[in-house]
C-alpha cells in the first residue's frame, strides 16, 4: 500500500518535472548564468528584459559557482554569460582558441583591485572627527611600518591585513605580495571566509571609523558608497604578477556565448555583441541597489531608464523602439 | 477574487532601518562589545597555548587507553590511536588544535551556561515556558542570519566564531539537563525532602546524581553541535580544519577536500565515542 503510494508520487513528481521542461524549449529562450554576484544578476536583467521587449525572448538564468556556470556555457547548457571574469578562470584562453564558446565583446574592463584602506586612514576625517593615523601610508609596501595600526586581536604584537576570499585565484596572488613585501615579519594574513564576511568587516570598520586594510575590488557597492582608498603597488606586467611584485591589471571581462547561438540568432548576437558598460555604470547600479533594496530586476529597469543613451547604442531603432515603449509602461 | 488566492495585505516596511539599529549599537556599545571579544580571544589562546604544548604522542597515548577503557578491549584504542594518527600524517595536525581550542572553548562556555539555565528550567514552569521557544529559535534559525550581525559587533576571526558556535552547542545541554532532573523519581526528591534535605542538598545530593546519565548525553550532544559549526565558522575567518575544508571546496580540489573533510570527522567520532563511554562509566558506578 504504502509503496505503491510512494512510487505514484514519484511517477506524477517526474511527469510534473518533464512537463514543465518540454512546455519551455518550444519558444525561443536564452538561458543565462547567474555566478552569484549581484551585477551578473543585473546585467542578466537588462540583456533579459531587452530580448524579452525587443526580440520576443523568454529568459532564465542558471544559478551557481563561477566554475560550475563556466563549464555550463561550453556544454550549451548555459547561452549566454555577461560576466566572465576571463582572469579567474585559468582555462579560458584555450577554450576561446577550441572555439567551445564565443566571445561577444568586452562588458567592461576598468575594474580595480588590490588592498584598500578607508580615506580617513591617510588623511583624516573632520566631519567625524577622526584624525589621519597614517598620513604617509601609500603603497603595499609602506603598510610594514604600520603593523600596531592595525592591529589583530588574535595576535596583538602583529598586525592583521584581511586577504582573498579563499579559493579565489587572487587569494594565492595576494599571500604571494605578502611575502614579496615582507609583511609576514609582523602581519598575519587573514583570510576572511567569505564574501560577506569581508564585506560586514570592512562596512563595520569604517562606520566606527577604526583603521583596517584589506584586499576589496571595484565595481562594488561597497567603494561606491565609503571612501577608500586603493594602496599604490609597483606597474603591472605579466612576468612577475603572479609573484604578486605588481598591482593588479585591470580583469577583462567578457560577454560570452555558447557556439553556435549566434547563428540561431544573429540579431539578439548583434544586440549582445554591442552590450558595453563601465565599471562606474557598475557601481551605480550595485549602490543603488544597496540604498534602495530594490530586487535585481526593479534595479534593472531603473538602470535603462536612467540611460536611455546605452540602449540607444546598443540596439537597432526597431528594437529601440520596442523597448523604450516597454519601459514607459512600467 | 485575487485576495482568495494572493495574499492581499503587505508590510510596506523598511529593511534599512534594522540595518542601521544594528549598526549604531554595534557603534554605541564599542567597549561593550570589544571587551566579550577580547575575554573570547584570550579564552581561545589559553586554551590553545595548553593544548598545543602538549605533544602529540601524549594525546595519542590518552586516546589510545580511554579508547581501551570503553570496551576493555586494546584493538579499539589502537583504531581510535590510528585515526588520530592519519590526522598527523595527513599534516593537519596543528589545523587539528587550532580546531579544537574554538571547540573546547565553545563547549566550555555553552556548559559553564548552559548547566545553571536548565537546573533553573527544571525547577520553574515559567521560566521553562520562556525559554523553550528562545532554544527553538537558537537551533533552527540560518546561522548565517546571525553570522553578519556577530561580525559587525566582534569582526572577524575565532571570537565571533565561539560565539556563534555557543549559540547553537549550548541547546542541547539545557534541554538535557531540564529533561533529566524533571525525570528523576518524584518519590526519590520526596524521601530526600523527609530526612530534611534543603532545596540545594536535594538538588545536588540527589537530583542531579540521579540525572547524571541524560546530562553526560546532553554534554556529548552539545560536543557534536560544537563539531558540526566547524566548517560554517571558517566562513567568518575561523582558521583551523574548517578552513582548509572551505577553500580546498572553493578550489574544487576534491581531495584535499576529501582528506581535511575526514579530520573533521575523525576528531568528531572520538570525542563522541569518549564522551559516551564516560558517560556510561558514571551510570555504572552508580
Amino acid at each position: 500500500m504504502k509503496k505503491s503510494t510512494i512510487l505514484l508520487f514519484l511517477v506524477s513528481l517526474s511527469l510534473l518535472f518533464s512537463a514543465c521542461s518540454s512546455s519551455g524549449s518550444k519558444d525561443k529562450t536564452v538561458v543565462f548564468a547567474d555566478a552569484g554576484w549581484d551585477s551578473i544578476q543585473i546585467h542578466n536583467a537588462v540583456a533579459g528584459y531587452v530580448l524579452d521587449k525587443g526580440f520576443g525572448f523568454k529568459w532564465s538564468q542558471v544559478t551557481g559557482s563561477s566554475a560550475i556556470t563556466y563549464e555550463a556555457l561550453k556544454t550549451g547548457e548555459i547561452d549566454v554569460y555577461m560576466e566572465v571574469w576571463t582572469d579567474n578562470l585559468a582555462p579560458y584562453a584555450k577554450d576561446l582558441a577550441d572555439k567551445k564558446f564565443e566571445e561577444f565583446g568586452i562588458n567592461y574592463a576598468d575594474n580595480a583591485q588590490g588592498f584598500y584602506v578607508p580615506r580617513y586612514v591617510i588623511e583624516g576625517d573632520a566631519a567625524r572627527n577622526i584624525k589621519a593615523s597614517a598620513p604617509d601610508l601609500k603603497t603595499v609596501a609602506d603598510l610594514a611600518k604600520y603593523p600596531k595600526l592595525f592591529k589583530d586581536d588574535e595576535n596583538p604584537s602583529k598586525g592583521r591585513i584581511y586577504g582573498g576570499i579563499p579559493g579565489w585565484e587572487v587569494d594565492k596572488i595576494l599571500f604571494n605580495k605578502f611575502n614579496f613585501y615582507g609583511l609576514n615579519d609582523n602581519f598575519i594574513y587573514f583570510r576572511p571566509g567569505s564574501e560577506a564576511a569581508l564585506a560586514s568587516v570592512l562596512t563595520a570598520a569604517y562606520e566606527k571609523g577604526d583603521p583596517i586594510v584589506g584586499y576589496y575590488w571595484d565595481p562594488t557597492w561597497l567603494l561606491a558608497k565609503y571612501a577608500f582608498v586603493k594602496l599604490d603597488d609597483a606597474p603591472y606586467n605579466a612576468t612577475d604578477f603572479a609573484a604578486g611584485k605588481t598591482e593588479f591589471a585591470a580583469v577583462k571581462v567578457t560577454i560570452a556565448a555558447r557556439t553556435g547561438f549566434a547563428t540561431d540568432y544573429p540579431d539578439a548576437a548583434a544586440f549582445l555583441k554591442k552590450y558595453k558598460t563601465t565599471s562606474a555604470l557598475n557601481s551605480e547600479m550595485l549602490l543603488h541597489m544597496q540604498e534602495t533594496k530594490d530586487d535585481v530586476v526593479k534595479t534593472s529597469i531603473w538602470f535603462m531608464k536612467k540611460h536611455p543613451e546605452l540602449l540607444a547604442a546598443w540596439l537597432m531603432p526597431k528594437e529601440l523602439a520596442l523597448v523604450t515603449k516597454a519601459l514607459e509602461v512600467k | 477574487m485575487d485576495w482568495f488566492f494572493k495574499f492581499p495585505i503587505k508590510f510596506q516596511w523598511d529593511p534599512n532601518s534594522i540595518d542601521r539599529v544594528i549598526r549604531n549599537f554595534s557603534i554605541e556599545n564599542k567597549v561593550f562589545f570589544d571587551g566579550i571579544k577580547i575575554f573570547l580571544t584570550q579564552l581561545i589562546t589559553f586554551l590553545y597555548t595548553i593544548i598545543s604544548w602538549i605533544p602529540w604522542w601524549v594525546y595519542l597515548v590518552v586516546v589510545f587507553i580511554l579508547g581501551y577503557l570503553i570496551k576493555h578491549d586494546w584493538k579499539t584504542g589502537l583504531l581510535y590511536a590510528a585515526m588520530l594518527a592519519l590526522i598527523g600524517f595527513f599534516g593537519l595536525w596543528d589545523l587539528m588544535m587550532i580546531t579544537l581550542s574554538i571547540v573546547l572553548t565553545a563547549v566550555f562556555l555553552s556548559l559553564v551556561m548552559g548547566f545553571p539555565i536548565g537546573i533553573l528550567m527544571s525547577y520553574s514552569d515559567r521560566a521553562n515556558k520562556i525559554l523553550h521557544p528562545l532554544l527553538d529559535t537558537m537551533q533552527t534559525m540560518p546561522v548565517f542570519v546571525y553570522l553578519i550581525p556577530a561580525v559587525m559587533f566582534f569582526g572577524l576571526g575565532k571570537a565571533p566564531a565561539v560565539l556563534a558556535t555557543t549559540i547553537y552547542a549550548i541547546v542541547p545541554i539545557i534541554r538535557l539537563t531540564n529533561l533529566g532532573i524533571r525525570q528523576v523519581d518524584n518519590e526519590i526528591v520526596e524521601a530526600a525532602r523527609a530526612f530534611g534535605s534543603t532545596n540545594l542538598q536535594t538538588m545536588i545530593k540527589v537530583q542531579i546524581p540521579q540525572a547524571k546519565a541524560t546530562i553526560m548525553a546532553g554534554i556529548n550532544q552539545t560536543l557534536m553541535m560544537a563539531m558540526a559549526m566547524v566548517v560554517t565558522c571558517s566562513m567568518i575567518g575561523a582558521s583551523g580544519l574548517g578552513m582548509e575544508v572551505l577553500i580546498s571546496v572553493n578550489r574544487i580540489e576534491m581531495g584535499r577536500g576529501l582528506v581535511s573533510g575526514l579530520a573533521v570527522v575523525i576528531v568528531a567520532i572520538i570525542l563522541d565515542r569518549l564522551s559516551q563511554s564516560m558517560a556510561k562509566e558514571k551510570e555504572k558506578s552508580q
